[in-house]
């Protein structure tokens, strides 16, 4: 049976979509220095948060932002309050091809709105992903918000949203670092980070939860040693001192 | 390719159908021959999934069963595991789905059993057990086997109803529908075309089954 | 035949309720007798065979064959089909579209060890004359064989009644004849009661040795054919088929020079055309009551063959027609004839009056079992 099948892998640790590919190449790191496997899914932050709570047999979180898992340990699901063990980055992309110019301050994108050339614009979900409450504030802070609501495609994780941007007919969009520096996006388009002062800190909280066994925790430790914060900023993310 | 979820997927198919055929055998017949008030409300209910949206379907099942849910804390306790994001879970949850796809061929087939032939069964001296394997069940057979075919298509191409209620969990609720999906999600568009062809032959292979069986059953009656 | 007393396989039967379908019969058949229900079709036959055989429940319902009691109502024993012993033909055969000729014959053979199931499913077959067909499924045989399958299958069972619902309703008048003359094979060397339910008279002529008739569900006259037959009072009769005397005859003579048969009966011969018939033959006899004139004094000068001497025994006037029925004893055989309300009153006819009747030879209907 395949329940069985589940025994034989490592724990199972739930993580948001924008750690697509740091989290594997830490993951692999970790087997290989410390000979342990963790399974690890990856999905939007919210919809992680509600299978938690409706008994999901995760051992460990590591969310887009902070509230999901401080909702969690609020339930008390976890076994406390957790760290912050990344702080993630938006960027402003264009696929090959598209009319938009990317810069800091979505002037390109202003201009092209003006022409009406935008024709659909990806963002993750701001209602279940951390990355589109960013993006949506970074829309915002640029008087952007109403106008482009109507061509805004959203996806229910920032790598959806990353699809669109990059497949769709989308011009571009507000997407995650991390995944726009993955070696498996190659080169599609180009980009600029967009200053963490336009929206609020994407800081990234992990948890261990109450069910979590010895292999979790040590990944949960190894997660915060040198040798991870040096792929997760490999991977575009800022990471806590 | 991700060969674990196509064995979760195969297991899920063998499981419903093994857990649903022989209720909607047995629902099926006694839906063709009873006649009573509210059939057709019964009737109707049956082919409620059909037109559910499968998020209904794993809201409530999410709902009802979840960690939160008395009856999924009760559920927990006796079968030590919760039932959503399960292989359970995701069985229960491809059984109700599939509940129409079952009732529906295996009850026509049952119709399709003329009235004179069981009485005849009878006045031959079978016994209600010897007649429903002796004739009924050849008789329907193309019914319960276009249940059990449809019942398996259907659970491969599920999608929305295992992410919701099985989560994504490898080995135990990963299907492969849903690792297309996740391989996608990865921009691993290679081993998503994979499984997506693998998804396309296992359907076409499938259909193309119930075609030749239908046709050397139909001969055999005409 | 058996030596037991045939009332100890004898089948009674007493069905009441007033609907759905409304009925209201009591008869008895003995083994060796054929009993034709016969009526128009809504009258009820069909449902009183499934009482029998167990497949409808009447309101009050009385079945027993010879010593097992299949059906009492007042008791609440209701013995369910499979554990009665009827060999049941249907209307539409309903055979098993799935099974070969012999498998459907198998089937009917669960009281048999496994390994004779097979040779006795092949002589049935042989008995009802499809030995090469065996290994059919029903849709690759006509519409006569199908009929024969069901009949090797009612007969599979070695049951204590058999029942046949319209078993020539759905063949052809050619195939009809041979079926009947294998029903009337297969009923000689049961010695089993029979009913056969039809609305086809042909049928009731030919096989049965007695009738019961129907209407809405309520016996209308029960007894044995030439009893029936020659009863004046039957008007439903009359207008249905016709009304005919039937009475029992042996082939006597034959006078091939002359075409001619030469049929003995109790109470005296008949000449008929010869129609191929061997001598000593046993047949039945109708004869039309229109085809019977009557004199009171016999003929001379006609091309009559037949001339009986006869005492009248019954005369039945229908106040709403203007004809009259005129029933005639010839030793113990009776005949009828039918005849104008004025005639009646212009021969001056009355019971225990000598009469002859004359019966041209081209009207009388024989039927043999060959």
């Amino acid at each position: 049976m395949p329940s069985t099948l589940l025994a034989q892998r490592g724990p199972t640790i739930a993580a948001a979509a924008n750690l697509n590919f740091a989290l594997n190449e830490i993951a692999e790191q970790f087997a290989r220095e410390r000979g342990a496997t963790v399974e690890i899914v990856f999905g939007a932050s919210g919809t992680l948060t509600r299978q938690i709570q409706d008994g999901a047999p995760f051992e460990m979180f590591l969310a887009a932002d902070e509230e999901f898992p401080n909702r969690l340990s609020g339930a008390g699901l976890t076994r406390d309050a957790g760290v912050v063990y990344a702080v993630g980055r938006l960027v402003l992309f264009a696929p090959t091809g598209s009319p938009l110019t990317v810069d800091e301050r979505l002037d390109g994108l202003t201009q092209l709105m003006k022409k009406g050339g935008v024709t659909r614009f990806a963002i993750a979900n701001p209602d279940v992903a951390p990355y589109g409450r960013a993006a949506e504030a970074v829309l915002r802070k640029r008087g952007l918000w109403d106008a482009l609501r109507p061509q805004l495609v959203m996806g229910d994780t920032i790598a959806q949203a990353t699809q669109f941007a990059t497949t769709g007919n989308a011009v571009g969009g507000l997407i995650a670092y991390s995944l726009v520096l993955a070696p498996a996006f190659g080169e599609r388009g180009t980009y600029v980070v967009i200053p963490e002062s336009d929206h609020p800190p994407l800081r990234q909280r992990m948890v261990l939860l109450k069910k979590a066994g010895a292999v979790a925790t040590q990944f949960y430790e190894y997660v915060q040693s040198a040798a991870a914060r040096a792929i997760l900023r490999k991977h575009g993310f800022a990471v806590p001192q | 390719m991700d060969w674990t979820a196509l064995r979760v997927s195969l297991w899920l198919g063998a499981g419903t159908i093994a857990i649903l055929l022989p209720l909607g055998v047995w629902f099926g017949r006694w839906l063709a021959r009873r006649d009573f008030p509210g059939k057709a409300l019964v009737e109707a209910l049956v082919t409620v999934p059909l037109v559910l949206p499968p998020t209904v379907l794993g809201f409530y099942l999410l709902v009802t069963f979840g960690a939160r849910s008395p009856l999924g804390q009760a559920f927990q306790s006796v079968a030590g595991q919760s039932l959503p994001f399960s292989f359970a879970g995701l069985l229960v949850a491809s059984a109700i789905a599939n509940i129409p796809f079952v009732v529906q061929p295996i009850q026509r087939g049952f119709e399709a059993i003329p009235a004179d032939v069981l009485d005849a069964a009878s006045c031959c001296g079978l016994s209600p057990w010897q007649r429903f394997l002796r004739i009924e069940v050849p008789l329907a057979w193309p019914g319960i086997l276009t249940a059990a075919i449809l019942t398996f298509a259907h659970t491969l191409g599920e999608f929305g109803v295992v992410l919701m209620v099985g989560g994504n969990l490898p080995g135990e609720t990963r299907t492969l529908s849903v690792a297309i999906y996740d391989r996608m999600q990865a921009f691993d568009d290679r081993s998503a075309g994979v499984m997506a062809a693998t998804l396309l032959v296992i359907s076409v292979v499938t259909l193309m089954t119930t075609t030749v069986l239908s046709r050397r059953v139909g001969l055999r009656r005409v | 035949m058996s030596g037991f007393d045939v009332s100890e396989r004898r089948l009674t039967v007493q069905l009441r309720q007033p609907g759905p379908i409304p009925l209201d019969v009591e008869f008895t058949c003995d083994p060796g007798d054929v009993l034709a229900i016969f009526g128009p079709s809504g009258s009820g036959k069909t449902t009183i065979l499934r009482s029998i055989a167990g497949l409808s429940r009447p309101r009050l319902a009385s079945v027993r064959s010879g010593t097992e009691t299949w059906s009492d109502t007042g008791a609440d024993v209701f013995a369910p089909p499979h554990r009665r012993a009827v060999g049941f033909v249907f209307q539409e055969y309903a055979l098993f579209p799935h099974l070969s000729a012999a498998g459907n014959v198998v089937t009917a053979l669960g009281h048999c060890p496994r390994e004779e199931r097979q040779s006795r499913a092949e002589a049935l077959l042989a008995q009802v004359h499809l030995s090469g067909l065996s290994s059919r499924r029903p849709h690759q045989l006509s519409g006569g064989e199908r009929q024969r399958v069901a009949l090797a299958r009612a007969l599979a069972r070695q049951p204590a009644v058999l029942l046949l619902d319209e078993p020539f309703a759905a063949v052809d008048r050619a195939v009809r004849r041979h079926l009947q003359h294998d029903l009337d094979e297969v009923r000689r060397t049961l010695d089993i009661p029979v009913i056969l339910v039809t609305h086809d008279f042909d049928d009731v002529v030919r096989l049965a040795t007695h009738v019961l008739l129907l209407e809405q569900g309520r016996t209308v006259a029960w007894g044995p054919v030439a009893t029936l037959m020659s009863r004046p009072d039957l008007a439903w009769l009359r207008e249905g088929v016709g009304l005919g005397s039937v009475f029992e005859a042996v082939v006597s003579r034959v006078q091939s020079d002359r075409r001619l048969a030469e049929l003995t009966f109790d109470g005296g011969t008949l000449l008929a055309p010869d129609r191929k018939i061997a001598q000593g033959t046993a047949v039945r006899v109708r004869i039309p009551a229109r085809e019977v004139i009557l004199a009171t004094s016999p003929p001379a000068g006609l091309s009559l063959h037949n001339v009986l001497s006869a005492t009248v025994s019954a005369v039945h006037v229908d106040p709403a027609s203007d004809h009259g029925i005129v029933q005639l004893a010839i030793g113990p055989s009776r005949l009828l004839a039918e005849v104008t309300r004025d005639a009646i009153s212009a021969l001056g006819i009355v019971p225990g009056q000598p009469l002859h009747a004359l019966i041209k030879s081209v009207s009388i209907q024989t039927f043999s079992a060959e």
